[in-house]
């Protein structure tokens, strides 16, 4: 018996109905998701005749990219130009993405690996300020962007996002499980602790930092901005999302073409993290 | 020249740990810290708007008495929000890892299958729904009339009821019945609130060493113990994390938040609305503390 399982071990211990199974499982839940997804695709290369198609279809029959030109000639000869929005919307996301990531991995370092004074506390507030929903801290908030003199500015967006708490816990958390001897090896070869963040403990954390980029990016990219931005060249994409869309029926088409710009570039930027943390070999090196 | 002041080893790094905090920490507490004492501030005191700012007059507890003796629904909404939150937490949980090592199996198309997992994230954003619900809103109106007719046939004959006498009859205990009957409700919004959680745990896989395997696997241990003494106890800590997400995640979209929300914005009633919201961030905080103590005691750290 013992010898027959040391043939079987390098297969998994399952068998082609279970795997089958799961497949058949993980593929029902797959296509429930990408449902909406689907259709976000599909109306944005539809005629506007299959727009107001009854009953309606999933797929699209004659493609075309009528949306997407209607978008940018109707777009264009509005009071701001629609590269502009995409442009706003860039610079908001990337600045509070960069930041947030930057200054949450920064922080969660001695967090995680330093002893000293006033940790634990610091650490309890930043949970407990998770809690604290966005929402109903709006009129504080209010007060403290205008006092800060930033209303109306990039700023207002960009600066809260950055000392985000969730940030700051979910690198904690990964960092938690780096070995310490990692960093007192490097400590004895004579690294600073600058140093010892920048070659040591943020290359093996890299997985937990790019889960943190595609969330954080995502939360900015949804970002409406309506709070604090007044000028209309300074707003983002997702407003110029919500008022085309409150154009009802005349400007389906430009809506639609507006959806799928705005779900697109999310799901690429995750595509291209995911692969990037298949990539990262941890904790490797170890002898102990 | 001036003697050098000289630190202690511990001294240096509580200066270098507070340098690196630093730059968050301002942040931080400018945005979070003072928030969070404002609105402490206007649960007790009643804020009125003028035309030059606003002023606040000191009126003790009134607010919280009001919200507990007197408001209508406050208690009900934040009961069942709370027993919402406490459901929903285990199966967002047990699904997303789940999830999570289904996907980080090796096989053809799998970041395109994680991104499909994803895809909730991403189209939860405000506009994005707004925009899809104008979209098929234009033709759907006939739709959901025939749609809710199918509904109602279908409700006859064989029905959820059904099954429920069924079960019951197999000796399953009530309880735990409309536990599972409840889960099958919420199948679509517990896919839909796991994304995020799913490449937590994903992240948490991947930095699993991978020497660890290897010698799972020459001690002869099988898939299942492997998952057992290897998987589990090293995704433990990110339990934890994703806790926390989870909770706060649905939290921020509870009913309490949208009553907090509609009392400071249609009734203007900011020191209600600011009672509101201390409750339930305090009544949450416990659960957190309650939970992720027992859970914290079970979790094995590396180090």
């Amino acid at each position: 018996m013992k010898k027959l399982r040391i043939f079987k071990s390098h297969r998994l211990n399952r068998s082609v109905a279970g795997n089958g199974l799961l497949f058949f499982l993980m593929g029902i839940f797959g296509v429930l998701m990408a449902l909406p997804l689907v259709m976000i695709v599909n109306n944005a290369l539809k005629p506007l005749d299959e727009l107001f198609q009854y009953p309606p279809r999933l797929f699209v029959r004659n493609p075309t990219l009528d949306n997407f030109v209607d978008l940018f000639v109707a777009m264009n000869s509005s009071w701001v130009p629609f590269s502009r929005y995409l442009l706003n919307t860039v610079i908001i996301t990337v600045g509070g993405t960069a930041g947030h990531v930057i200054l949450a991995s920064l922080a969660a370092y001695p967090l995680s690996k330093h002893r000293f004074k006033g940790k634990d506390t610091l650490f309890n507030l930043v949970v407990l300020s998770m809690m604290f929903s966005w929402t109903v801290t709006q009129i504080p908030n209010y007060m403290i962007i205008s006092w800060l003199g930033i209303n109306n500015t990039y700023l207002a967006l960009i600066l809260p996002a950055c000392s985000y708490g969730m940030g700051l816990y979910l690198m904690k958390q990964f960092m938690d499980q780096l070995p310490n001897s990692l960093m007192e090896s490097a400590r004895l070869d004579g690294a600073g602790e600058f140093r010892v963040y920048m070659t040591i403990v943020m290359p093996n954390v890299k997985p937990a930092w790019l889960t943190l980029a595609i969330f954080q990016f995502q939360q900015m990219w949804g970002n409406t901005g309506a709070m604090f931005l007044r000028d209309e060249e300074l707003k983002p994409l997702q407003f110029a999302l919500q008022q085309i869309a409150a154009g009802g029926t005349a400007r389906a088409g430009a809506s639609a073409a507006v959806t799928f710009i705005i779900a697109a570039i999310p799901i690429t930027f995750f595509l291209i993290c995911q692969s990037n943390v298949l990539e990262t070999m941890t904790t490797s090196g170890m002898k102990e | 020249m001036k003697k050098k002041h000289s630190l202690t080893l511990s001294q240096k790094r509580t200066v270098n740990g507070y340098l690196f905090i630093l730059p968050w920490l301002v942040g931080f507490a400018a945005f979070y810290i003072r928030s969070l004492f404002m609105t402490i501030q206007f649960s007790l005191s009643d804020l009125t708007v003028g035309v030059s700012g606003y002023s606040l007059s000191w009126v003790g507890l009134k607010n919280y008495l009001y919200a507990f003796t007197a408001h209508g629904s406050f208690k009900q909404i934040l009961t069942s929000s709370v027993i919402n939150m406490v459901v929903d937490v285990p199966l967002i949980i047990f699904f997303s890892l789940f999830m999570a090592l289904m996907l980080n199996r090796k096989f053809r198309g799998r970041t395109l299958v994680r991104a499909i997992f994803f895809l909730p994230v991403i189209l939860n954003a405000e506009a994005i729904v707004d925009a899809i619900e104008t979209a098929a809103m234009m033709v759907a109106t006939g739709v959901s009339s025939s749609s809710q007719e199918m509904a109602q046939s279908a409700s006859g004959g064989i029905g959820i009821g059904y099954y429920i006498d069924l079960f019951g009859n197999l000796m399953i205990s009530r309880d735990m019945l409309e536990y599972i009957v409840g889960a099958v409700n919420r199948i679509t919004s517990i896919v839909s609130a796991s994304g995020v959680q799913i490449v937590i745990f994903i992240a948490a896989l991947q930095s699993i060493p991978s020497s660890m395997y290897e010698v799972a696997k020459i001690e002869g241990a099988t898939g299942y113990e492997t998952f057992w003494k290897v998987t589990f106890p090293m995704v433990m800590p990110h339990i934890i994390t994703n806790i926390v997400y989870t909770v706060v995640d649905s939290f921020i979209s509870s009913d309490v938040v949208t009553l907090a929300y509609n009392t400071a914005f249609s009734e203007f009633n900011y020191g209600l609305s600011s009672v509101f919201s201390l409750v339930s961030t305090v009544v949450t905080c416990a659960i957190l503390v309650l939970v992720c103590g027992f859970i914290s005691k079970k979790t094995f750290y590396y180090n």
